[in-house]
């Protein structure tokens, strides 16, 4: 019996440990890049005590940038993205890993929907704060600037990083 | 329900004994054996347990939602393993000591929701946004496992739950056919069959139920109406549970397996008669088919090919049963409501096959007959139930009577004298079917009656 327990408990912990090792691996070993944010509304780019958010490169023209322009929705896309003064803008999007991805980093996102433009997901659209102070930045002033610091592991999985508000550090991920 | 029967039975005991139907012991012993069926005691812990298990596991996951800002990740992740470990160790330690057996259960029960939650909650500390239905099919593997090493019905049961719910996030939400749903599923199967776990046995008929429903409703969202796809995407689907079905009675002829066997048909005919009434729509067979569809498929897309293979596969395959089966039976005697059930399925599955290549303008023709043979077959059934005494056979029987019934009334597929003479040549056929069934009845029990003057005491 102490066995089968045991062996319940090591195998459930391990599930758990291996998610958290698993970000802290992208955190720690990935590239940093700064991504600029697009609110969809800006009156509630904190909505409750988690923030939702959207980036500049979550919509793509496949018309303004190389690589693959077939893309349907639940397709995996790869985005080859380039630092262009402060922020990272995308290159290229490619249905596999690019070839010869250059200087840039490339991220790996879902098709949501390509209708037109190609909305992508990349699985860092969720931003959880503690309890009251996503209502306390529930409504940015007008000149303030909301950017992720985000970093990009060699397989192209990206975590959150950090927050900065008017290029200033507010929050900061670390693992314990 | 069978708390209300014993209620009934000890009110109806007394006078069945003052009538000398029953002998006082006889009565004792009913007592106890409804008593011990229906739980008593036993049934109240149990119940109290899982009822406060859940209420445990609601407050668990809402208490931690909160993210909770004062503690740092470390206390969080040592209060979430923390709780797991205590939890499962609890129930380890009561099991291994043969104490409290009910509250064990419930721990493990308990356990596997903690997990759940852990998962969850360990996703918001490090904001873990992944593909999200992944994190239910961890959820569910950590079910399996706790099933698979412990003696845990109630974590079987929740662990097929999370698995419908994953299947249904990954066909539903990503409009994929989820075909991964069945290895996870069969492992599931193969546990409860070696515990007999018939609850577990029942959530997991339904849990594959609800798959072919998503992936029926997947494939059909992509198949246009005016190709005929639908038409061999729902007969294909009719002969997987038919096969099924058969599946179900050859597990009657293995005494390992009797014990399911009753309940893989009946899941079965279910799904059967939903896809048989779906058959019996004229628009399903409006569509191009026959030779002209299938060389519209061949020069058109792969897709069309392939859901014919399928369909001969299928046939193939329910008459391999089918002769798996009588093969297995030969000795069996077979009473003569049985032949008229395969002459009746025989033909249905005949016109199954003809109207592959019948539709097209003879497809209202192709519905006239669908309907003919579903109403002399929910007769059957009803029939059959009758015999066999087989409450399902009859609620099952007169439900779809009524639903076709009804459907038809509303339908404005065929104009209403259509509908008028359809309604009126099928009641004449009912009513004398119903006359000459009376008088083959009578005729055969009545040498019977005469025999058993009384009751038993």
């Amino acid at each position: 019996m102490t066995l089968r327990i045991g062996t319940i408990l090591l195998l459930q912990t391990a599930a758990l440990l291996v998610m958290v090792a698993m970000k802290q691996w992208t955190l720690s070993s990935g590239t940093p890049i700064l991504l600029e944010t697009q609110p969809v509304d800006p009156r509630s780019l904190f909505r409750g005590d988690y923030v939702r958010l959207n980036y500049a490169i979550s919509q793509l023209s496949a018309d303004q940038l190389g690589g693959d322009d077939d893309f349907s929705k639940h397709d995996p896309i790869f985005v080859q993205l380039q630092q262009v003064d402060l922020y990272w803008q995308p290159v290229s999007i490619h249905h596999q890993w690019p070839s010869s991805p250059g200087g840039g980093v490339v991220i790996k996102g879902e098709v949501r929907y390509a209708r037109g433009n190609i909305a992508v997901r990349y699985g860092i659209e969720n931003y959880f704060v503690p309890e009251g102070e996503g209502r306390a930045l529930e409504r940015p002033r007008a000149e303030e600037r909301v950017d992720i610091l985000v970093a990009v592991d060699r397989f192209g999985g990206a975590g959150i990083k950090g927050v900065l508000v008017n290029g200033e550090l507010r929050y900061q991920e670390k693992l314990l | 329900m069978l708390n209300r029967f014993a209620k009934r039975l000890k009110s109806e005991l007394p006078h069945w004994v003052d009538q000398g139907w029953v002998t006082p012991a006889g009565a004792q012993s009913i007592e106890e054996h409804v008593a011990d069926r229906s739980g008593g005691d036993g049934f109240l812990v149990r119940a109290l347990a899982i009822l406060g298990v859940l209420l445990l596991g609601s407050g668990v996951f809402t208490f931690f939602a909160a993210n909770w800002s004062e503690l740092a990740k470390l206390t969080k992740l040592g209060l979430l393993l923390g709780g797991l470990w205590v939890c499962y160790g609890t129930a380890g330690r009561l099991l291994a000591r043969g104490e409290y057996q009910k509250t064990a259960h419930a721990l493990l029960l308990l356990g596997v929701l903690l997990f759940g939650a852990n998962v969850m909650l360990v996703a918001q500390i490090y904001h873990i946004d992944a593909h999200y239905p992944n994190g239910v099919l961890l959820w569910a593997i950590g079910g399996l496992v706790t099933a698979w090493l412990l003696p845990s019905q109630s974590a079987l049961v929740a662990a097929i739950a999370l698995l419908i719910l994953w299947t249904g996030m990954e066909s539903q939400g990503f409009g994929q056919v989820h075909l991964w749903f069945l290895p996870l599923w069969a492992v599931a199967l193969i546990r409860l069959e070696a515990m007999q776990w018939r609850f577990a046995f029942h959530v997991a008929m339904v849990a594959l139920m609800i798959w072919s429903a998503f992936t029926l409703l997947t494939i059909g969202d992509h198949a246009p109406w005016e190709n005929g796809l639908h038409l061999y995407l729902v007969e294909a689907f009719t002969f997987a549970y038919l096969a099924l079905f058969l599946t179900g009675m050859l597990m009657e002829t293995t005494a390992r397996l009797r014990a399911g066997a009753s309940t893989v048909r009946r899941y079965a005919l279910l799904a059967l008669l939903i896809c048989l009434y779906a058959l019996t729509f004229p628009r399903l067979h409006q569509g191009l088919v026959g030779w002209e569809w299938v060389m519209s498929s061949i020069y058109g897309s792969a897709e069309g090919i392939y859901f014919l293979v399928v369909v001969v596969v299928l046939i193939a395959l329910v008459l391999l049963l089918s002769l798996w089966h009588r093969r297995r039976t030969l000795s069996s005697a077979r009473p003569p409501h049985l032949l008229w059930g395969q002459v009746l399925l025989g033909s249905m599955v005949l016109l199954m096959i003809a109207s592959l290549f019948l539709g097209g303008r003879f497809g209202s023709l192709v519905a006239i007959a669908y309907n003919l043979f579903y109403f002399a077959g929910l007769v059957w059934l009803v029939a059959v139930g009758r015999v066999e005494r087989d409450q399902f056979l009859i609620n099952i029987g007169f439900g779809f009577f009524a639903l076709v019934l009804l459907s038809r009334y509303f339908d404005t597929f065929w104009t209403q004298m259509n509908r008028s003479f359809f309604f009126m040549v099928g009641g004449v056929i009912l009513l004398a079917g119903g006359f000459f069934l009376e008088r083959q009845r009578r005729r055969l029990i009545a040498p019977s009656d005469e025999s058993h003057p009384g009751g038993v005491s």
